[in-house]
């Protein structure tokens, strides 16, 4: 792999997890660049949400390591490791307001106790959340709630964010708007990203690298380009190459041809 | 930040060791205090056949009446359309009230040899014995029938029968193949959580049994004439059987069913001829349920029933001179505090149970804390004495408030537990990674989450304490017995009239308290859609 060692930002060495004598994660271990847009590609059950509880600590791996900054952060409790995570139904707290939601955890943090409204305002501000700050979640579109979950996760700065399918719950139009936003955030402020999917087109539009796994181990990672252009086995042919290009092919029969034609 | 996750595990050592002190154990001691050569002597006593028969007897009749009532009251409020609907419902609920032993006085008033409709109608109809304790026993169990039953009707799934109409399936059809099945469970829970109310239910009985002998009264007889704790013991492991019964079928039954399960809410078609039936029915029994309660309303102003029927205040000043106001105060303060911390105690017992992960602890938690819905409160009551005699609990009011979160301990819980289970589970994986800890979650977001809930659980826990006769029975003495149990006492002695009060005024109570719990329900709910 070509990523220089001073650019790493989160390193995974064998990671491995059975749950009731069957494998889920087979000898996990890929890096991660700082500021990259890094996407976990696969069918369900494949181990993919596994790996992102593992990351964050919510669950505890069998075996290996993770390495964040250079220091190893396998054995620290979720919140000690500055990760931040998005999940697909937002899971805002119910009866707060979407700025009490953001402030939340920063007026429990000591170092961030003083400022928490004006960071909480200035991050629902970058994500255009400004005039909704009083309402509650249920006032709220599936795409502004996943707003205020995003706010609510960057405003703690956290050092590499997990999104776990964040916009799978989303009526196409606002996946689309999504999708474009959450490339906005990651070029505004810079955050590593491990972006959680099923969808090969989000993969392929959103990632700076793909990581395709099935059953348990990573089939294939690298940029959407080179997967497409070089698929290393039968599986990611079948899995995203054929996939992207029966896509194309039905696109290709409506487009440009009249009516009648089609 | 998550260090306060230690407290959150002290508190669930707490709960568990409470747990262990306030149901199992005592439940050991019950079965220690048998002494063998008893079993024989009780069950090959003269009395004990016809005990057990007039028990089955009268409880198997009892409540196919009950259920039956129930089922077609539940109908007509779910599936007619007669006006004043919810109006009924809660008029339907009013038995829940008042103590059993209440439904007998009310019976003894109305129809007893002395009775007012006996009067009245110049009827006798020998009130004392079977036709009594089940009529009493009817009264008394199908408010709690009707309400289980009007979940089943409420959240019928109208598409089955949509799908059905289109195949061409007819009315009898759909029935069985649609009603039937959806009814079929659920109607066996209610059968047997009504065999188990009147089955282990002394208050009926000792009021309108005459010579008739249950088991409970029997029970109640031995233990507090007697003081014989071991044949008491021996008729309380026989009551515990169909409430364990009851208690197995209601674990094994896993079908929640609820409104986010519904599709669509049921057509009720029109029908004249249906609804009149309906209201006939509504309205016999709101008579049925009124009457008494009118009696006691009525006896507690006249001068001397049935001598002097003139308007008076002096029964009422008389219950007072007997001190009543001081029990009053007493039963108050045992509800406010029963419910208080037993709303406390089931909500975070719920919390521990349904937000975090499966484990061995927790489905403990969650198995002992129904077990008492297998554990009759005459049967918990004796389990207390057996195990709690000279402690320093014994003989004052905490040992009445434990023993009543303790028998009404698994309603509020269940409650807690379904509503707190409704939370995706992704809330606490966002906790534990914003380090927010499990108690700041409690208190920050499931409580202010779940407030109506809480109102209805401490409402349950008040009522219930209000009008409780049964676990408090063996353990009240003059100094912190409540209101409810003044009605045995003062029944023993002949003054109706003040249990007649004694009656209207733990009814008023009561509705008191619902009223408040009714209004409160509507101000978070102006919040929620606010």
């Amino acid at each position: 792999m070509e990523i220089l060692e001073k650019d790493v930002k989160l390193s995974l060495r064998n990671l491995s997890k059975t749950y009731d004598g069957k494998k889920v994660l087979h000898n996990i271990s890929f890096d991660v660049k700082k500021g990259e847009f890094l996407s976990v590609l696969g069918p369900s059950g494949c181990g993919k949400t596994t790996l992102l509880r593992i990351l964050v600590g919510l669950e505890q791996q069998d075996s290996g390591e993770i390495i964040v900054d250079n220091k190893d952060i396998s054995r620290l409790r979720p919140d000690e490791r500055g990760m931040g995570i998005i999940f697909q139904n937002y899971a805002l707290f119910p009866n707060m307001s979407v700025l009490e939601n953001v402030e939340y955890a920063l007026k429990l943090r000591p170092e961030t106790k003083a400022n928490s409204k004006e960071i909480a305002m200035q991050t629902l501000v970058q994500m255009g959340m400004q005039e909704h700050i009083s309402k509650k979640p249920r006032q709220l579109s599936g795409g502004q709630q996943q707003r205020v979950a995003i706010a609510r996760t960057l405003a703690l700065n956290p050092s590499v964010i997990l999104l776990d399918e964040p916009i799978s719950a989303l009526d196409v139009a606002n996946r689309e708007i999504m999708k474009k936003e959450l490339k906005e955030i990651q070029r505004k402020f810079k955050s590593t990203m491990i972006f959680i999917t099923h969808d090969q087109e989000e993969a392929f539009y959103l990632s700076d690298r793909i990581m395709v796994m099935s059953e348990g181990k990573i089939e294939q990672l690298d940029t959407p380009k080179r997967i497409y252009e070089n698929p290393a086995n039968t599986y990611i042919k079948e899995f995203v190459v054929a996939h992207l290009d029966q896509k194309l092919e039905s696109l290709k029969r409506y487009v440009g041809k009249s009516d009648d034609e089609a | 930040m998550m260090k306060h996750n230690r407290s959150y595990k002290s508190l669930k050592v707490f709960i568990l060791l409470f747990l262990v002190c306030s149901i199992i154990l005592p439940l050991f001691s019950l079965i220690r205090n048998i002494h063998p050569s008893d079993v024989m002597k009780v069950i090959s006593s003269t009395q004990f056949q016809p005990m057990v028969w007039n028990s089955l007897f009268t409880t198997t009749i009892a409540t196919c009446i009950s259920v039956s009532l129930a089922f077609a009251l539940a109908w007509c409020i779910n599936r007619s359309n007669i006006r004043y609907k919810s109006l009924f419902a809660v008029l339907f609920t009013l038995p829940m009230l008042i103590p059993s032993i209440s439904h007998g006085m009310g019976l003894v008033l109305l129809l007893g040899d002395n009775g007012f409709l006996t009067n009245i109608l110049g009827v006798n109809i020998q009130l004392y014995g079977y036709t009594g304790i089940i009529i009493g026993a009817v009264l008394y169990s199908f408010p709690v029938a009707f309400l289980m039953l009007t979940d089943v009707f409420r959240y019928e799934d109208y598409t089955a029968y949509e799908a059905a109409q289109v195949l061409g399936l007819n009315k009898f059809q759909q029935f069985r193949a649609i009603t039937l099945p959806h009814m079929a469970k659920p109607l066996i829970a209610v059968v047997f959580a009504v065999f188990t109310m009147i089955f282990t239910d002394y208050g009926v009985p000792l009021a309108v049994g005459g010579k008739i002998l249950t088991l409970p009264v029997y029970m109640y007889r031995e233990v507090i004439g007697l003081l014989d704790f071991s044949k008491g013991a021996i008729i309380g492991l026989i009551l515990l059987i169909p409430a364990f019964i009851a208690f197995i079928l209601d674990v094994v039954k896993d079908d929640v069913v609820n409104s986010s399960t519904i599709t669509k809410a049921y057509k009720i078609p029109m029908n004249r001829l249906r609804d009149g039936l309906a209201y006939c029915l509504c309205i016999f029994t709101v008579i049925c349920i009124s009457l008494p309660l009118l009696t006691f309303l009525y006896l507690s102003v006249v001068k001397q029933y049935p001598v002097d029927m003139s308007f008076s205040f002096d029964n009422i000043k008389k219950a007072f001179d007997l001190g009543v106001g001081f029990y009053l105060k007493s039963s108050l303060a045992i509800a406010f505090m029963t419910s208080l911390i037993g709303v406390c105690i089931t909500y975070f017992t719920a919390y521990i149970t349904a937000r975090s992960k499966r484990s061995f602890t927790n489905l403990t938690l969650h198995l002992i804390s129904m077990v008492s819905l297998a554990i009759p409160g005459l049967v918990l009551g004796l389990c207390y004495v057996l195990f709690f005699k000279g402690s320093f609990l014994y003989g004052g009011i905490m040992i009445l408030v434990l023993v009543n979160i303790t028998h009404f301990f698994a309603s509020p819980y269940l409650l807690a537990f379904h509503s707190l289970s409704k939370f995706h589970s992704n809330l606490e994986d966002i906790s534990n990674t914003l380090g927010i800890s499990k108690l700041r979650m409690l208190w920050d977001v499931y409580i202010p989450c779940t407030k109506e809930t809480l109102i209805e659980m401490f409402s349950y826990m008040f009522v219930n304490a209000m009008i409780t006769i049964s676990a408090v029975s063996f353990l009240a003495n003059f100094k912190n017995l409540p209101l409810s149990l003044l009605i045995p006492q003062f029944d023993s002695q002949s003054l109706i009239e003040a249990t007649a009060f004694i009656s209207i005024m733990i009814l008023f109570v009561n509705v008191v308290v619902k009223a408040i719990i009714f209004f409160l329900k509507r101000v978070f709910m102006r919040e929620h859609t606010e």
